[in-house]
């Protein structure tokens, strides 16, 4: 057994490694050291269905991964999947590990402070989900109650401001875990995304989960690095095209059932 | 690739990973205490009880030292409600860290046990005590002692693997870096702290139970 002292300092000194590795910089900008090595990474979060699941082969599968091929097979590069859990989507891109994160982030102006959005690729509402026999008509009615939410999600930036004081507001790391946390009552409610609870109610309708409360509607875009000007301008023209011939309302229609809502650019 | 290092966000959130630092130390220390319980009933459960009971042990000793710690503690948050039994999250934390250093415990107490020389319990038992004054001043006492820097080991590593709870929405150190990474964007920053934070902290346990050694065994002198 390795004693846990010698083993914390090696963490210490890995990560010192690691941010002097961070800090060699580079004339290359990202879109050209992507198109000379050939290969984008994307970061990708495959327990979020249906925007990114595992498919029957344990391959990335979900409306953003779809997106993300087609991309890569427009650039006329390889692709290479980083997968991280929704608190893993903007630190990857930071720690460098992957170029663009395409992981339903919705646009908000938090996030825009620590890395650059794309123009939107789909659209997607947060709700307030629990079984019929739990009473949630207003917000008022989550006073006392436990609400399970995912963090680094835009439920995470939202449901806390909307709930009233005296909501017993409770952290997942991964949407997995706050599901299963709705499912086995260790919750009385939980926040996520329109299209999850329709997975997750049409797999359990035992359950007899229904949607109670809107919390927002947002869009969500691909995200790459601050200064990261001439991938982001190559990806907006991506979608710019995308939209115009309808690649982006088949793929998201196929994986949510719904059809695309007008998307907006900035 | 650059990266600005700003550490003054994480001082502007010093009370939230500190409370955090707290949860950790609370929910290790009680743990400890609980799990040394565990392990020492079971450890003479495993060398003085019938063989049923010795089985029923040495399996419980097994499965555990043999699963991954994240699963115990999914079992214990998510599944034992299905059989009526409802924890939150820090008494499902707490109860899955007793269930492990307990398992842990029996087995490195058990190695100290077998290291008395049975020739110190005949002598015991010459003296007329009884079986638990036996085990409890010729057995466990120097048992301890001998593996005490072990057991003090297994605890450090059994508080850096408490980080996991945060997957069952415990409050530790690790859930509240996490959160505050999550909504600063900061995760170097936050993640270095903590690091700093769990490091500080096993030494600080690792000097605690250095003067619990000193004041029990070493200067009492017994064996």
């Amino acid at each position: 057994m390795i004693d846990p002292l010698k083993r914390l300092g090696m963490l210490v000194l890995a990560a010192l490694v690691f941010v002097l590795g961070v800090q060699t910089a580079s004339a290359e900008n990202t879109l050209e050291k992507i198109l000379s090595a050939k290969k984008i990474r994307v970061a990708v979060d495959v327990a979020n269905p249906p925007f990114g699941i595992l498919d029957k082969n344990g391959q990335p599968d979900g409306s953003d991964v779809a997106v993300a091929r087609q991309l890569a097979k427009d650039l006329g590069t390889e692709i290479e999947f980083v997968q991280v859990p929704s608190t893993g989507r903007i630190p990857a891109l930071l720690a460098g590990r992957a170029d663009v994160t395409i992981a339903s982030i919705s646009v908000t102006t938090d996030r825009a402070k620590a890395v650059m959005y794309c123009n939107p690729n789909g659209a997607l509402s947060i709700t307030i989900f629990a079984p019929q026999s739990v009473k949630i008509k207003t917000p008022s009615d989550l006073v006392g109650k436990r609400v399970g939410i995912t963090r680094a999600t835009l439920e995470e930036a939202t449901v806390p401001k909307m709930a009233p004081e005296g909501t017993k507001i409770v952290w997942f790391d991964d949407l997995a875990s706050t599901v299963q946390a709705l499912l086995s009552g260790q919750v009385d409610a939980a926040a996520m995304t329109a299209f999850a609870e329709k997975t997750v109610a049409d797999a359990n309708p035992s359950k007899q989960l229904e949607n109670k409360l809107l919390v927002t509607t947002a869009f969500y875009g691909p995200i790459v690095r601050q200064n990261d000007f001439e991938l982001r301008q190559w990806i907006n023209t991506w979608l710019f095209i995308n939209t115009q011939n309808g690649t982006l309302t088949t793929i998201y229609k196929k994986y949510t059932g719904v059809d695309l809502p007008p998307l907006p650019t900035f | 690739m650059h990266y600005a290092f700003h550490f003054n966000v994480v001082w502007d959130h010093w009370r939230e990973l500190a409370q955090g630092a707290w949860l950790t130390i609370r929910l290790s220390a009680l743990a400890m205490v609980i799990g040394l319980v565990v392990a020492t009933t079971c450890a003479y459960a495993k060398t003085t009880g019938p063989s049923a009971v010795r089985w029923i042990v040495a399996a419980y000793v097994e499965v555990i030292r043999n699963t991954p710690f994240l699963v115990q503690i999914f079992i214990v948050f998510f599944s034992l409600p299905a059989l009526g039994i409802s924890l939150d999250a820090n008494e499902a934390a707490l109860a899955a860290m007793v269930v492990n250093f307990g398992a842990y415990g029996t087995e490195i107490l058990r190695s100290g046990i077998d290291a008395i020389s049975h020739g110190q319990i005949d002598a015991a038992k010459a003296l007329g005590l009884t079986r638990l004054q036996t085990f409890r001043h010729v057995v466990l006492f120097p048992a301890l002692k001998i593996v005490f820097p072990a057991l003090a080991s297994q605890f450090i590593l059994l508080m850096l693997a408490s980080s996991v709870v945060s997957a069952i929405s415990a409050v530790e150190l690790t859930a509240i870096t996490n959160s505050l990474q999550s909504t600063t964007f900061r995760p170097f920053e936050f993640y270095f702290v903590a690091a700093g934070l769990y490091l500080v902290m096993a030494l600080g346990f690792r000097a605690v139970l250095g003067g619990i050694y000193w004041l029990v065994f070493a200067r009492r002198g017994r064996i």
